[in-house]
C-alpha cells in the first residue's frame, strides 16, 4: 500500500471511529438511564402530532410542564440553560412541582425527586406574581409508527395516557413507555 | 461555449484588427482554449446529489420507524451505511476517482447527521436539539480537514449556521460560541486553499452578524454592525494591496462589507421600528437621516467599485439601491409630499455626482499604463 492510500484509509477510519463513537455514546448513554434510572409515572395533557423532519411522534405535554414562578429559589436561569424541578409525590400518588432552582438540590426524601428542565421563556421580573413558565424536561416528544399518532392522541384527550419514566441521579429523565389506562401499553425495548 | 471563452473570443478579434496578436498567436490562444475541460464536469455534480439523496433514502427509511425491524436492527443498518461509504470513499480515492470519492465522503457525512436525528428519535430523546446540529457540524468538520474534502468542508458550514440560529432563537442570546466554530471552518477553507470555501465562511458569518443587533446592549443595536460593516469596508479598501499580497481577497472584503453595513442601516431604517412599543412618528427624522446615510454608503460603495473594478461589489450595491428605493416608496415619510421630496433631493445628489463624475472623466487625461 502507498503513503498516500495509508493515509486515505488512516483519516477515513478516524471519521468513520469518531462519528461511530458518537452515535455509540448516545445510545449508550440513553441505554444507561433507562435500565438504571428510577421510575416514576406522569400524566399526560396532549397537544397535537406530526414533525416535519421526523415523521409521526405524539407531542406530550405534563401538568408539571407549567410551573408558577414563585416555586424559583435562588438566581433565575439563563434562558434556556438547565435548571432543576423538585417533584413531590402527592397522595393520589401523582407527582406536582414543588420548587426550582439553578443549581443542583440535594433531594434525599423518596417522595422527592429531580428533574433537569429548560426553558425558552424570558423570567418575569417580580418572584411573588402567580405567572408560569413553561419547562422541557426532554421527554415531550414519543415518535410512534405511522398512522399511531391520533390513536395516542385520542387517548390522551380522555385522560388516560401516562408515561413511565426512568430518571438518573443528575435529573436527566428518559421515556420508558407509555401507561394507557394504569396499564403499561408501550414499553420501549432498550435495542 | 462558456462566458469566459466568448469574451476571450471577442476580444482575440479585436487585438487582431490592431495588430497587437498575430494570426499564430490567435491560434494558439484558440487551441488551448479548446483543450481546456471544464473544472464542472456534470459526472461530480450528480454523484454528489446522488450521495445526498442516497441519505435521504435511508433517513425516511428508518424514519418511517418500522416497528418490524428492532432497534438494533436499525442501528447495525446505519452504521453499515455510514462505514459503506467510508469504505467506498477510500476504494474510489485508490482508483483515482477522487470526485466520486468525495461524493462518498459527502454521503457518510449525510448519513452521520441522519443517524443523530434517527437515534434521538428511537430512544425520544430531545435534550437541547442545537446539540445535535453541532455535534454534525463538528463531524463534517473533521472529515474537511483530514480526508481531506472540500464537499465535505461546504456542508459544515450549513449545520454550523443552523446552530447559531438556533441556539439564539431559543436563548435570544448574541451565541458567541459560533465564532469558535467558524473560525476553525474558516482557517480550513485557506488551509485547503479553496476560495469557494472562503466565501461560504464570508457568507455564513454575515448571517451571524447580521442579526447580532438584535441580541446586543438593549437589542436595538444594528448601529453597531452597520459600523463594523463601514470600517471594514474602509479598511478593505485602504488595506486593498496589503491584504492582496497575501491573499486575493480584499475585493470580497470590500463587498461582503458593504452588505454588512447596508444590512444594518436597513434593519435600523425599516425593521427596528416594528419592535418600537411607541407608535408614534417621532422617527421620521430619524428615518431621513438613515436613508441619507444609507445612500451616501451606496454611492461611495459604487465610486470605489468602479474604480477598483469590483463587479461584485457593484452589482450588490446597486441591489441595495434598489431595495431601499423600493422600502422608502413603501414606507413614505409620514406623507406622500414629503416622501415626494425625499426623493427629489436625492435625485438631485445623485445628478450632481453624476456631471461631477462627467466633468472630472472628461477632464482627465487617459492613463498611462505603466509596465
Amino acid at each position: 500500500m502507498t503513503a498516500t492510500a495509508a493515509r486515505i484509509i488512516l483519516s477515513l477510519a478516524i471519521v468513520g471511529l469518531t462519528e461511530t463513537a458518537v452515535l455509540a455514546y448516545m445510545v449508550i448513554d440513553r441505554v444507561r438511564l433507562l435500565s438504571s434510572g428510577r421510575e416514576i409515572t406522569l400524566p399526560v395533557v396532549p397537544v397535537d402530532p406530526r414533525d416535519l423532519f421526523r415523521r409521526e411522534y405524539a407531542r406530550l405535554s405534563y401538568e408539571v410542564g407549567t410551573v408558577p414562578v414563585r416555586l424559583l429559589e435562588g438566581p433565575r436561569p439563563r434562558t434556556n440553560a438547565a435548571f432543576y424541578v423538585v417533584l413531590q409525590k402527592t397522595p393520589d400518588g401523582s407527582w406536582q412541582a414543588a420548587k426550582m432552582t439553578r443549581a443542583f438540590p440535594r433531594e434525599p426524601s423518596p417522595d422527592r425527586i429531580v428533574l433537569k428542565a429548560r426553558t425558552t421563556y424570558a423570567w418575569p421580573g417580580s418572584g411573588s406574581s402567580e405567572t408560569a413558565v413553561r419547562l422541557r424536561y426532554g421527554i415531550e416528544s414519543y415518535f410512534v409508527p405511522e398512522g399511531e399518532g391520533r390513536k395516542l392522541e385520542a387517548l390522551a384527550r380522555e385522560k388516560k395516557l401516562a408515561t413511565l419514566l426512568a430518571v438518573d441521579g443528575e435529573g436527566n429523565a428518559a421515556i420508558k413507555g407509555l401507561v394507557v389506562d394504569g396499564a403499561l401499553q408501550y414499553e420501549e425495548p432498550l435495542f | 461555449m462558456s462566458w469566459y471563452r466568448h469574451r476571450v473570443e471577442r476580444d482575440l478579434a479585436r487585438w487582431q484588427t490592431a495588430g497587437w496578436v498575430s494570426e499564430a498567436g490567435a491560434s494558439a490562444i484558440r487551441a488551448e482554449l479548446a483543450t481546456r475541460r471544464s473544472a464542472l464536469g456534470v459526472a461530480p455534480i450528480f454523484a454528489m446529489l446522488g450521495a445526498v439523496l442516497f441519505g435521504c433514502a435511508v433517513m425516511s427509511f428508518v424514519a418511517a420507524h418500522w416497528t418490524a425491524m428492532s432497534k438494533l436492527a436499525r442501528l447495525a443498518l446505519l452504521l453499515a451505511c455510514l462505514w459503506g461509504c467510508y469504505g467506498a470513499a477510500f476504494s474510489l480515492f485508490r482508483r483515482q476517482l477522487s470526485a466520486f470519492a468525495q461524493a462518498a465522503v459527502l454521503g457518510g457525512i449525510a448519513l452521520y447527521g441522519a443517524s443523530i436525528m434517527l437515534i434521538a428519535q428511537m430512544y425520544h430523546m430531545e435534550g437541547n436539539p442545537p446539540d445535535a446540529v453541532l455535534m454534525w457540524a463538528l463531524g463534517a468538520l473533521l472529515a474537511a480537514v483530514l480526508v481531506p474534502s472540500r464537499p465535505a468542508l461546504a456542508a459544515s458550514f450549513v449545520p454550523g449556521v443552523a446552530w447559531a440560529v438556533w441556539e439564539r432563537a431559543l436563548a435570544g442570546v448574541a451565541h458567541w460560541e459560533f465564532l469558535a466554530l467558524w473560525a476553525a471552518a474558516a482557517i480550513a477553507a485557506a488551509w485547503l486553499g479553496w476560495r469557494p470555501g472562503l466565501h461560504l465562511a464570508a457568507i455564513s458569518l454575515v448571517i451571524w452578524l447580521v442579526p447580532l443587533g438584535f441580541f446586543l446592549l438593549d437589542h436595538h443595536a444594528h448601529w453597531i454592525i452597520a459600523a463594523i460593516g463601514a470600517l471594514t469596508a474602509v479598511g478593505a479598501a485602504a488595506a486593498g494591496p496589503a491584504i492582496d499580497r497575501r491573499i486575493a481577497a480584499s475585493a470580497a472584503l470590500f463587498a461582503y462589507a458593504i452588505v454588512v453595513a447596508f444590512a444594518g442601516l436597513y434593519l435600523l431604517a425599516f425593521v427596528d421600528p416594528l419592535f418600537e412599543r411607541a407608535t408614534d412618528k417621532s422617527w421620521t427624522p430619524q428615518l431621513v437621516l438613515l436613508s441619507f446615510l444609507t445612500l451616501v454608503l451606496l454611492l461611495a460603495a459604487m465610486l470605489w467599485a468602479v474604480t477598483s473594478n469590483n463587479r461584485g461589489a457593484l452589482w450588490l450595491a446597486y441591489g441595495g439601491f434598489a431595495l431601499e428605493v423600493f422600502s422608502l416608496y413603501v414606507k413614505t415619510f409620514g406623507t406622500l409630499l414629503n416622501t415626494s421630496l425625499f426623493f427629489f433631493i436625492a435625485a438631485l445628489m445623485v445628478s450632481v455626482l453624476a456631471w461631477t463624475a462627467y466633468q472630472l472623466h472628461r477632464r482627465s487625461p487617459p492613463a498611462e499604463i505603466t509596465a
